[in-house]
């Protein structure tokens, strides 16, 4: 215990940094602008019913409002009937501020809509990527082919390639191609992944050969190694790299920003986040940092429940 | 069921030679089993045996066809890996049927869902199932069929690869050390139930080890190898009681066989330096060497043809193993005794030693067997 408990001080300080964010965005989530201007409230907000000034302000009443509800009121002049329909609407937009941003976050832009687009091109990505790194990996680890060595070579340099050194060329190839604005821009830059290649080539290294030759003799093919054998014994480290792909293209801002620029369908859920972005008349925080909860919301949850063997998968445990 | 016939197989693993020249005919249900030291070239045979590796030269045919270029799936054979080689995904009648499944099922009926409903999918799975059930019960592991690799012990394991392999009904069977990953009691047990596997099927069993009392108590053939070669290939009698090599009769047979060197001096033959009664024909060697099996060796008071002293003492209950010195100590020599005689050997004392010259082998100083003068010799201590 006295040896250790400045190791536990490192972490608890490095656990603090890591959090602080989490706990800004989802305490701003709740709060009410105010709040969030002045900085108090504590981590949910004092939550009293606040008044949406967008809302009243779209809603003010015009001269025929006026007039239609004047027979609700009888007897009144139009400036009472006109504040007495104000006071209507006050009413109407007065919510609490978590469900003021909240429903911000769903309706003020297509959220649903991003979400899934997230869910496609995500899926996607990953999908077409163990499709192609579980073969070259199968290849790579296993086979014994003229240039093998250079091959994997290759593999590890195109590590070293950081995605920014190469977007713009990217674009251009994806802009000939008429392919801006698609979800192929969105998926098919990403879909040879050499991380995942690389990652699972070191997996199948751990796997005996005599399981190959054992799948030989039982009469399957190079392909049917890959997809029966290899891959169900493979499935920790997959699950590690599925949640680094996931990750990586679910919280990408960068290439979505670039090749999705007009059309609102194909936003993916960080592109959301500029709805609230308001440029000249300040930034809507409350509902930004709802958004941004929501965003981040299903890929914690993923993670917890696939904490255990993504864990396994990283450190490579292997067979036995 | 087929007969197997390898060719002056030769392989070589980048600039190292490790099959030079194989050359192994394998009748129709016949057990050989391939033993020597590891290294020597014999699970590489194997290998090319099941298509797994290319010879760099030579040919492999299975009843009478050249699969040389063949790849292992389209070979038609079965094989026993030392490590088992499980799925370890799939459970124990999942990995018993994937042989059957790979082989009779096509691509779509291997499907899941849909593979169910496809015309004739229903009745392959029903042969599939009886087969699968036939061979557990053959190898008594009913009662593990839904388990997983993981859950089983080494035993088990290794009667589940075994019943991987004789679902089918394969050219042959191959099995690499099968049974060295057991303890030694498994073993034995293992090792008959091999032997009856064999009788029972009829079949054709290629048996790799490095276990000597694996392959004599096995095989209807044993080929030893050494060096990538095939020293010698014939039954288990002929390979402990007849050995052409010097290495064959060093490698099969424990406690090890005695190799005296043994010297000609005109005409006659000595043993450090002591004259042995034989006359040599002339033209043979100078050196050559003395193979004695240890039970060859006895104790004798009169006219002993060694003398020694008494090093270690082994006693096994029905039989007594005692290394003698000899030479002034510089050569060591083991004998079998009864255990009646154990009252002779005790530690230190000096004991003498003689053996039957018929039973005696001589080989000469590269290790060739020398028939030819043994039977001259033979002839001439008759005449002595």
């Amino acid at each position: 215990m006295t040896r250790e408990w400045w190791k536990h001080l490192v972490l608890v300080l490095g656990a603090i940094v890591v959090l602080a964010p989490f706990y800004m965005m989802v305490s701003y989530s709740f709060k009410s602008p105010g709040e969030i201007d002045r900085g108090e409230g504590g981590f949910f907000g004092r939550q009293e019913t606040m008044i949406d000034p967008r809302c009243v302000a779209l809603r003010q009443p015009g001269r025929a409002e006026i007039e239609d509800a004047s027979s609700r009121f009888p007897g009144q002049d139009d400036a009472d009937v006109q504040a007495a329909l104000l006071a209507e609407t006050e009413n109407d937009c007065s919510m609490r501020p978590v469900v003021f941003n909240y429903t911000k976050a769903f309706t003020e832009a297509p959220l649903l809509r991003y979400l899934l687009n997230g869910v496609i091109v995500t899926v996607s990505i990953f999908l077409i990527q163990v499709v192609v790194a579980l073969p070259a990996a199968y290849a790579l680890a296993k086979l014994r082919f003229w240039g093998r060595e250079t091959v994997f070579g290759l593999v590890l340099f195109c590590l070293l390639i950081p995605v920014h050194a190469i977007a713009l060329p990217l674009y251009i190839m994806l802009a000939k191609l008429g392919l801006t604005n698609t979800y192929a821009a969105l998926i098919v830059p990403w879909t040879i992944s050499v991380f995942g290649i690389f990652l699972m080539r070191q997996f199948f290294m751990t796997v005996p050969d005599d399981l190959i030759d054992a799948a030989r003799m039982d009469g399957m093919s190079e392909f049917a190694i890959v997809w029966r054998v290899m891959l169900p014994t493979a499935i920790p480290a997959l699950l590690a790299f599925a949640i680094f792909s996931i990750v990586a293209h679910w919280n990408d801002y960068f290439w979505p920003r670039i090749v999705v620029t007009g059309n609102r369908d194909l936003f993916t859920p960080p592109l959301g986040l500029r709805e609230f972005k308001g440029d000249g008349d300040g930034s809507f925080f409350g509902p930004m940092m709802a958004t941004a909860t929501v965003i981040v919301t299903p890929l914690i949850v993923v993670f917890l429940i696939a904490q255990r063997r993504f864990v396994e998968g990283i450190t490579l445990s292997g067979m036995k | 069921m087929a007969d197997l016939q390898i060719t002056s197989v030769t392989k070589r693993f980048g600039e190292t030679p490790v099959l030079n020249g194989v050359t192994l005919d394998i009748a129709d249900s016949e057990f050989v089993s391939l033993v020597g030291p590891s290294g020597c070239g014999k699970s590489t045979l194997l290998r090319v045996i099941a298509g797994l590796e290319t010879p760099d030269s030579g040919a492999v045919s299975i009843g009478g066809a050249n699969v040389t270029t063949t790849r292992a799936a389209d070979r038609n054979l079965s094989m026993v890996f030392q490590s088992y080689a499980l799925y370890p995904h799939l459970t124990v009648a999942e990995n018993i049927a994937v042989p059957l499944r790979m082989r009779q099922l096509t691509h779509l009926q291997r499907m899941p869902l849909i593979g169910g409903l496809l015309p004739g999918a229903r009745g392959h799975r029903q042969s599939i199932a009886a087969a699968v059930n036939a061979a557990t019960e053959m190898l008594e592991i009913k009662s593990l069929l839904d388990r997983k690799p993981g859950q089983l012990s080494g035993g088990q394991r290794q009667r589940v690869a075994l019943a991987r392999a004789l679902v089918r009904d394969p050219a042959a069977f191959l099995l690499d050390e099968p049974l060295s990953n057991l303890d030694a009691k498994l073993r034995v047990q293992t090792r008959a139930e091999i032997a009856e596997l064999h009788r029972r099927l009829n079949a054709t069993f290629i048996y790799v080890t490095h276990d000597q009392v694996e392959a004599m108590t096995m095989s209807d053939r044993i080929a030893v190898m050494m060096g990538g070669e095939i020293l010698q290939c014939a039954t288990p009698e002929v390979i402990y009681e007849d050995p052409d090599d010097i290495r064959v009769a060093e490698f099969i047979g424990s406690p090890k066989i005695n190799i005296l060197p043994i010297e000609r001096v005109g005409h006659q033959l000595q043993i450090f330096g002591r004259p042995l009664e034989w006359r040599l024909p002339p033209g043979s060697p100078q050196i050559m060497q003395l193979g004695l099996r240890p039970e060859m060796v006895h104790l004798t008071k009169r006219t002993p043809r060694l003398r020694g002293r008494v090093a270690h003492v082994e006693n096994l209950g029905a039989e007594v193993f005692a290394h003698v010195m000899v030479d002034d100590g510089a050569m060591r020599v083991t004998l079998r005794a009864s255990p009646a005689e154990q009252s002779m050997l005790v530690l230190g004392a000096e004991v003498g030693l003689g053996f039957n010259t018929r039973a005696a082998m001589i080989f000469d100083a590269d290790g060739k067997r020398l028939r030819k003068i043994e039977t001259m010799v033979g002839t001439a201590v008759e005449v002595a």
